[in-house]
C-alpha cells in the first residue's frame, strides 16, 4: 500500500514537472542562452520540415546559446490550449495565430512588434491581419487567399475556351449551363457543414458587388449591412443554391475536404479555394494536372464594382507578453520570416508566402495567375469580422440555404452582432 | 475522514467555487472586472444556448426509446431466438468503439451522396439530408448514439434475466399466454430494478457523451439544431475566448445535470425499498 502511493506521488510529481517544462521554461536573462517555446499546428506537417529547420538554424546563426523547441498542437484544439495558457498567464514564448479574429481577440496577450519587426516591414507584405488599432502584434508567414478556381477539362469538354472564362455573372452562370449539360458536373462544389462557405462566397464574390468604396469602408470598419449591394451577396448565396448551382448536401458536406474532393473529382466546375495552406493550387494540380486547373477573380455581378482577388496575411507568428526577453522572442520571428525558410515553405508545402521576392515562376499557370493578382488584391471581406460574427454567419448561412431564416433577417442578426 | 474531506475539498469544491467565481467575472476588455449576472442574462438571452437546452429535453424524452431497443433485442436473445449467440457479440461490438469512429463511419453512411441514400434512391424514396436538415439532424445523432452505446444496456439487461426465475416462464407459458402478455407480466416486473439502473444510466451516457459525435458529425449545425451544452461551451472558449462566458454555461450545466442526479437517485432509492 505504502509503495503504491509512493508511486503514485512520483507520478504526479513528474507530470507536474514535466508540464511546467514544456509551458514555460524560458529562461532567458542574457539572450546568449535559454529556451523559447513555440507552438503552432504547422510544424509537425512533413512539409514544413525544410521550413522549421531553415527558420531554426537562422535563428541559431545569430543567438548559438538559445534552444528553441516547437510544439505542435491539433489545430482543433489549438486555440482552446492556446486560452487555457493566456488565462494561466504563462505558455509558449511564441506562437502561431491565424490573421484577422482570431489574433484580434488576443492581443492582450502578446506584445506589439513594430520596432522589432521594422526591417521586414518592405519585403513582407499581409502585415494588416495581424495588426490592431494601428499596432503590429504578429509577422505573416503566408497569404491566405479566396480565388476561385475552375476545371479547364470541363470547359474543354462542353466546347468552352478555358483561357477565357466570362467576366461577367450572366456569362459565368451560362457557362456552368452549358458544362453541366455535356458533363453533369455542378457549376460549384459547395462545403458549408463547418459554415465556412459563406466565408469563403462573401469574400469571392464581393468585390464583384460592391462598389470600391463600399468594399473600403467594409475592411475600415464601417459596414453597412442594410445597404442593397451587401444584400446582394446574400441573396446570391441562396440564388445559387435555389437554382441547383451547388453540389448537393453543403449543408452536410465538409468544405475540408469533401468539397475539395468534389471539385478534384471533376464533379463540379467551379470551388472557391485557397491559396496556401490547403485546397490550394498545388492540391489541385496534383489531381487535375496543372495545366488543367484555372484560376479567376469573381466576375462582374453588379454595375460599378471593380473584382479583385481577395487575400490578407494567413498565418504569422506573435510574441507573448509573458516571455522573459521579447527582443529575442522576436528575432525568432524574424527568422520564422527570413526569405530562405519562407522559399522552402512554398516549394515544400505550396503556400504562397509573404515574402514577395520568393520566386514562383516554376508552379503553373494558377500559381502564376494568383501572384499576378495580388498587386491589385485586397483584404477579404470576412477577415474583418469578428469572431462571433463569423460564427452567427456561418449558422444563419445554413438557415438560409434552407430556408428557415430570410435573408432580410440573417442581415438584420448579423448587423447587431457587429455593432455589439 | 479528515484526508477525505480534504481532497474532495480541494479537488472537486474548491475548484467548483473558483468556475462559479469565475462566471461572475467579464471577458475581453472586462477581463478580471466583476460583472454580476451579466454573463447569466446574456446566456439565457442567447437562442442559441436556449436551442442547447432544448435538445437536452429532446433527449430525455427519447430516453425510453433509447431503454426500450437494448430491452427488446435481449428479451430475444433470451428467448433464445435462433442465432442468439451470434446476434449477443454482434450487438455489443460497437460499445467498444470510440464516438470519433463511430462518427465518422456514419459520415460516410449517412452522406447526400452516400450508400444509405443511394439505397432510398433504388427504392423510390427521396434522398434525405441526414445530417443537413436541421429537422432530421438532431434525431440522426440520437440514433447513431443509440446504436453506438446499446450494447452495454444489452448486456446489464441480460444479467438481469440472468436472476429471473426461469418457473415462471414455464408457468405462464404453460397458461398459455402469449409473447407480449409474458412479455408484460412476467418479464417487466421481474427486471423492474435492472430497467431503472439501465434508465440511469442512459441517461447520464447521453448528458455526457454525445460531444464526440456532435462534433463530428454536425459540428452544432445546421443552423446550430443539434448543439448541446457542452458543445456551446466548448465553442465559447476556444473559438469565442470568452472562458468567463463558457464558465457561467458551465454552472447552469452543473446545475442541470444536478436536478437530474437528484432525481434519479430519488428514483432509484424509491426502487430500493420496493424490494
Amino acid at each position: 500500500m505504502k509503495q503504491r502511493a509512493f508511486w503514485s506521488v512520483a507520478v504526479a510529481a513528474t507530470l507536474a514537472l514535466a508540464g511546467c517544462g514544456s509551458a514555460t521554461g524560458t529562461d532567458s536573462s542574457n539572450s546568449t542562452s535559454g529556451k523559447l517555446v513555440v507552438w503552432d499546428w504547422k510544424s509537425g506537417d512533413k512539409t514544413a520540415t525544410a521550413y522549421v529547420a531553415k527558420a531554426k538554424a537562422d535563428f541559431v546563426k545569430k543567438h548559438p546559446g538559445v534552444t528553441v523547441e516547437f510544439v505542435a498542437q491539433p489545430f482543433d484544439q489549438y486555440y482552446t490550449l492556446l486560452g487555457a495558457a493566456i488565462q494561466a498567464g504563462k505558455g509558449p514564448d511564441v506562437m502561431m495565430f491565424n490573421g484577422g479574429g482570431q489574433i484580434r481577440d488576443r492581443v492582450d496577450a502578446l506584445v506589439p512588434l513594430d520596432g522589432f519587426v521594422a526591417p521586414d516591414q518592405q519585403r513582407l507584405t499581409g502585415w494588416d491581419a495581424f495588426a490592431k488599432d494601428g499596432k503590429t502584434y504578429g509577422a505573416p508567414v503566408t497569404l491566405q487567399g479566396y480565388p476561385v478556381y475552375f476545371n479547364k477539362t470541363l470547359y474543354k469538354t462542353a466546347g468552352l475556351d478555358p483561357q477565357r472564362p466570362a467576366t461577367t455573372w450572366d456569362g459565368f452562370t451560362a457557362d456552368c449551363a452549358t458544362i453541366t449539360k455535356a458533363t453533369k458536373a455542378s457549376c460549384f462544389a459547395l462545403g458549408n457543414k463547418e459554415g465556412i462557405g459563406i466565408q469563403f462566397f462573401l469574400s469571392a464574390f464581393g468585390s464583384g458587388i460592391l462598389t470600391p468604396q463600399e468594399y473600403d469602408s467594409w475592411i475600415a470598419g464601417q459596414r453597412d449591412w442594410t445597404s442593397p449591394h451587401v444584400k446582394q451577396v446574400f441573396q446570391l448565396w441562396k440564388d445559387v443554391n435555389d437554382r441547383g448551382l451547388n453540389s448537393k448536401g453543403g449543408n452536410s458536406t465538409t468544405l475540408f475536404t469533401d468539397a475539395f474532393g468534389i471539385f478534384q473529382s471533376g464533379k463540379a466546375v467551379n470551388i472557391i479555394g485557397l491559396m496556401s495552406d490547403i485546397g490550394h493550387w498545388k492540391d489541385f494540380n496534383e489531381f487535375l494536372g496543372p495545366d488543367n486547373v484555372g484560376v479567376m477573380k469573381s466576375p462582374v455581378i453588379a454595375a460599378g464594382a471593380t473584382p479583385s482577388l481577395p487575400f490578407d496575411g494567413g498565418i504569422g507568428y506573435a510574441v507573448a507578453k509573458w516571455t522573459k526577453d521579447p527582443a529575442l522572442a522576436a528575432d525568432l520571428v524574424r527568422s520564422l520570416t527570413s526569405t530562405e525558410a519562407l522559399t522552402a515553405f512554398y516549394a515544400d508545402a505550396g503556400a504562397v508566402v509573404s515574402d514577395t521576392t520568393v520566386q514562383t515562376s516554376s508552379g503553373g499557370a494558377a500559381i502564376s495567375a494568383i501572384v499576378a493578382d495580388l498587386k491589385t488584391g485586397k483584404p477579404a471581406l470576412h477577415v474583418a469580422l469578428s469572431s462571433k460574427t463569423i460564427e452567427l454567419m456561418g449558422r444563419l448561412s445554413q438557415q438560409i440555404l434552407e430556408g428557415t431564416v430570410s435573408v432580410d433577417d440573417a442581415l438584420k442578426q448579423l448587423g447587431e452582432s457587429d455593432r455589439s | 475522514m479528515a484526508p477525505a474531506v480534504l481532497v474532495i475539498v480541494l479537488f472537486r469544491l474548491w475548484p467548483l467555487l473558483l468556475g462559479v467565481n469565475f462566471s461572475l467575472t467579464g471577458d475581453g476588455d472586462r477581463n478580471g472586472v466583476v460583472v454580476g449576472l451579466d454573463n447569466y442574462v446574456e446566456l439565457f438571452a442567447d437562442p442559441l444556448f436556449l436551442g442547447a437546452l432544448r435538445n437536452v429535453g429532446w433527449l430525455v424524452l427519447l430516453l425510453p426509446v433509447a431503454v426500450a431497443i437494448p430491452g427488446i433485442l435481449a428479451t430475444f436473445i433470451y428467448l433464445r431466438v435462433p442465432g442468439h449467440r451470434f446476434y449477443r457479440s454482434v450487438y455489443f461490438f460497437p460499445a467498444v468503439l470510440s464516438p470519433v469512429i463511430v462518427g465518422s463511419i456514419f459520415n460516410l453512411l449517412l452522406s447526400f451522396g452516400g450508400p444509405l441514400n443511394r439505397l432510398l434512391d433504388v427504392l423510390g424514396i427521396g434522398p434525405v439530408d441526414w445530417l443537413g436538415d436541421s429537422h432530421v439532424a438532431m434525431f440522426t445523432v440520437v440514433g447513431v448514439h443509440i446504436w453506438a452505446t446499446f450494447g452495454m444496456a444489452l448486456v446489464v439487461f441480460l444479467s438481469g434475466f440472468a436472476t429471473l426465475d426461469p418457473a415462471l416462464l414455464d408457468a405462464a407459458r404453460s397458461d398459455g399466454a402469449t409473447l407480449p402478455q409474458v412479455i408484460r407480466h412476467v418479464i417487466v416486473p421481474g427486471l423492474s430494478r435492472t430497467i431503472q439502473f439501465v434508465f440511469v444510466t442512459t441517461m447520464i451516457g447521453m448528458l455526457t457523451s454525445m460531444f464526440g459525435l456532435i462534433y463530428v458529425m454536425t459540428s452544432g449545425g445546421p443552423g446550430g439544431s443539434t448543439y448541446l451544452p457542452e458543445y456551446y461551451i466548448w465553442i465559447q472558449q476556444g473559438q469565442m475566448n470568452r472562458p468567463a462566458y463558457a464558465s457561467a454555461a458551465s454552472t447552469v450545466l452543473f446545475l442541470v445535470m444536478l436536478v437530474v442526479g437528484l432525481a434519479q437517485v430519488s428514483i432509484l432509492r424509491r426502487t430500493g425499498r420496493e424490494d
